[in-house]
């Protein structure tokens, strides 16, 4: 059969253009366009490997109780890849075990986080009316309050350790969590499935745990990356200021601080720790970037 | 198959029972039959707020609405929009509940119960929403959104659910083991539509309002639903509230009609005899703008058709409501709130000036040239 100008003028893609045409959305772009969402959640799973598993299955040397006479090593000595800090212990354990420090307190803040004020905020939009204007401003005031002011007056309150800095932290992002799952719940709660649930005869706890709640999932996870970050510069800040996790254990914060005194001389020991602090950072806000892209529009 | 309430009682104004609806003493229907549902005068408000949360108008939705529906039938709601039909159906399932009024459910009074109460009487009066894909939950699975109903009403183990579930996809058309499995997001308007009412009828209700529920659908997908809803109403005595704004698509459906505007009964009646006789100008108007395929059918009818606009529903006309784009209203409507009255056998309207019958000429203006409808004009499917 002859064929039309036309069809001698179009790329020969019809075939596979139909079938990727029947694929969900999602695949049709490759791996490239993914790009945004692999790299970061590839650092981060990087990271949390470096600092949790390779202590176990590499010996280091230990991150406390160095010997003075390894002081001060630079990057690059044998033993010692990062070198030594002015007491003798060992920079690249110190930074392991003191990521690990970080990524606890920043699992645990947001699980509180998520869990707490997850529950409050679903709560407070489900009762609407006064309970619920009454709760948000309570929320409020908090939220209005500079996170690291509240989050230090209660480490000062409760001592130094990382269970304080958790529970200082929770304290700060409950209230977050609380606005957003809220708000989120809000937007869900009018739509016509969850009329629908309650005439089917779903009690109102019933229809929030298994219709509210996995709708406004996406919303929470992404907020909990984003924030992530802000726990891990918080937590590092707390022990910066020396409020943290007490010397000579490791903390990101607190090596910053010992490298800062001494960082005209070594430095090595203020940059290593930043630079890793900035890239946690940045992957944890690129996640959620990638994270928001994809699930940014919910029905 | 629409039928007349057979019964040989006098036609003609009949005395009123409460609140000017016609009861089943008045109407002198067979008293057999069972009055399933009775709404007395329901009134549904919203308070407007402005930005700020400063206190706007009322809005008035639904003004003083009595109707009464029996068991087995199938009662139509058609007006435009912004009518009321759609509240008045939230308010029958006290979604939320009305103002003040009645609705009497079997003979119980679900205003007068609080939430907690209402909650086992739900499972008699079950609803399907206009929107198909906004109706069900996007992130479950159709087996669970049909079994919802049974596992919130405790109905029978996990077996004996799956079982039911499967049943009742069976009997909206969907096949089991492909559909059942599948997301709404994964399933077609028509799909959709059937999965809502499966779920509806999981247990066994008698009332199944019909919100605008083929609204959305394609023509041929509208046509496949109804004959559901006839199949399901032969198959388990089902009664019908269905709501539409589709005059001819309410005909085919309803045993009765009733027409509303702007909050308020126009009239009721049997839907033939809302069709070949139309009382009420508004009735008229909207048979009137039923496109039909002959244009000079159309051309007769478009010289009739009603001008202006929806008065505000914050502010509506005094006396009746739609005076001001009625051809017949007068100085009495401005001041008089016209009440229902009898004015045919089982026919009510809500009107001073209601329309001749064909036979008559009316005096006065306003009286059409053309007859009032003719079985030519009918859209659609004769039954």
């Amino acid at each position: 059969m002859a064929a039309l100008p036309s069809e001698a003028a179009t790329p020969s893609v019809p075939i596979a253009a139909a079938v990727m045409a029947e694929e969900p959305a999602r695949s049709r772009r490759g791996w490239v366009h993914s790009l945004d969402l692999y790299i970061p959640a590839g650092v981060l799973v990087l990271l949390l490997l470096a600092c949790f598993v390779w202590p176990l299955v590499y010996k280091l040397p230990p991150p406390v109780g160095g010997s003075i006479l390894d002081a001060s090593l630079p990057l690059g000595s044998p033993g010692h890849i990062l070198g030594t800090d002015s007491v003798g212990n060992d920079i690249m354990s110190r930074l392991l075990y003191g990521g690990r420090v970080s990524f606890e307190v920043m699992f645990a803040v947001q699980g509180i986080g998520l869990v707490v004020g997850g529950f409050i905020g679903v709560a407070a939009a489900s009762f609407s009316g006064l309970a619920e204007a009454t709760v948000m401003r309570v929320l409020d005031v908090l939220i209005a309050f500079p996170a690291i002011v509240i989050a230090l007056a209660i480490v000062d309150g409760l001592g130094a350790g990382e269970a304080d800095i958790i529970w200082a932290l929770a304290v700060v992002s409950i209230p977050t969590f609380a606005r957003v799952a809220r708000s989120g719940a809000v937007r869900v709660r009018d739509q016509t499935f969850v009329v629908a649930a309650r005439l089917s005869g779903s009690k109102r706890w019933r229809t929030n745990l298994r219709h509210v709640l996995p709708n406004i999932l996406p919303q929470l996870i992404t907020f909990a990356v984003l924030g992530a970050a802000i726990v891990v510069i918080l937590e590092a800040t707390i022990s910066f200021f020396g409020y943290g996790i007490p010397p000579p254990g490791p903390s990101w914060g607190n090596m910053i601080a010992a490298g800062q005194q001494v960082m005209s001389n070594e430095p090595a020991l203020l940059l290593v720790p930043s630079i890793v602090l900035l890239v946690t950072v940045v992957a944890l806000n690129t996640l959620s970037e990638a994270l928001r892209a994809r699930w940014g529009v919910v029905r | 198959m629409t039928t007349l309430n057979g019964s040989d009682a006098a036609s003609g104004v009949a005395p009123l029972g409460i609140g000017g609806v016609a009861t089943t003493e008045t109407t002198g229907r067979p008293t057999g039959e069972k009055v399933l549902l009775e709404v007395r005068n329901l009134v549904q408000e919203f308070q407007i707020r402005n930005f700020g949360g400063v206190k706007g108008g009322v809005l008035q939705a639904v003004s003083n609405v009595s109707f009464e529906m029996r068991a087995g039938e199938t009662l139509g709601v058609v007006g435009e929009t912004g009518s009321g039909k759609s509240t008045l159906a939230r308010s029958v399932i006290q979604a939320p509940p009305p103002k003040s009024g009645q609705v009497l459910f079997e003979g119980v009074d679900l205003v007068k119960l609080g939430r907690r109460q209402v909650a086992p009487l739900r499972r008699h009066l079950q609803m399907v929403f206009q929107d198909p894909y906004g109706s069900l939950d996007p992130k479950w699975r159709v087996n669970d959104i049909v079994a919802e109903p049974l596992v919130a009403y405790k109905d029978g183990d996990r077996a004996q659910r799956r079982a039911r579930v499967a049943e009742l996809l069976e009997l909206v058309g969907l096949d089991p083991n492909i559909h059942g499995r599948r997301r709404p997001g994964q399933l077609s308007g028509g799909q959709a539509q059937r999965v809502a009412i499966a779920r509806a009828i999981a247990l066994n209700p008698q009332l199944v309002i019909c919100d605008e529920a083929v609204s959305s659908l394609d023509v041929l997908v509208q046509a496949q639903v109804l004959n559901l809803f006839e199949k399901l109403r032969g198959e388990l005595g089902l009664s019908y509230l269905f709501i539409a704004h589709d005059l001819a698509l309410v005909k085919q459906v309803s045993d009765r009609v009733m027409v509303m505007y702007l909050g308020k009964l126009c009239e009721v009646g049997p839907s033939e005899a809302i069709y070949r006789e139309p009382l009420h100008p508004y009735t008229l108007a909207l048979l009137r703008s039923i496109p039909d395929p002959d244009p000079e059918v159309d051309q007769v009818n478009m010289r009739e058709v009603i001008s202006g606009e929806l008065p505000s529903p914050i502010h509506p006309p005094s006396g009746c409501r739609f005076r001001t784009r009625c051809p017949r209203a007068q100085e009495r409507c401005i001041t008089e709130v016209p009440e229902l009255q009898m004015l045919r056998k089982d026919h009510l309207v809500a009107c001073h000036f209601p329309l001749p019958s064909s036979a008559e000429v009316a005096p006065g203006g306003g009286a059409p040239t053309a007859p009032a409808w003719t079985p030519g004009m009918t859209q659609g499917v004769e039954r």
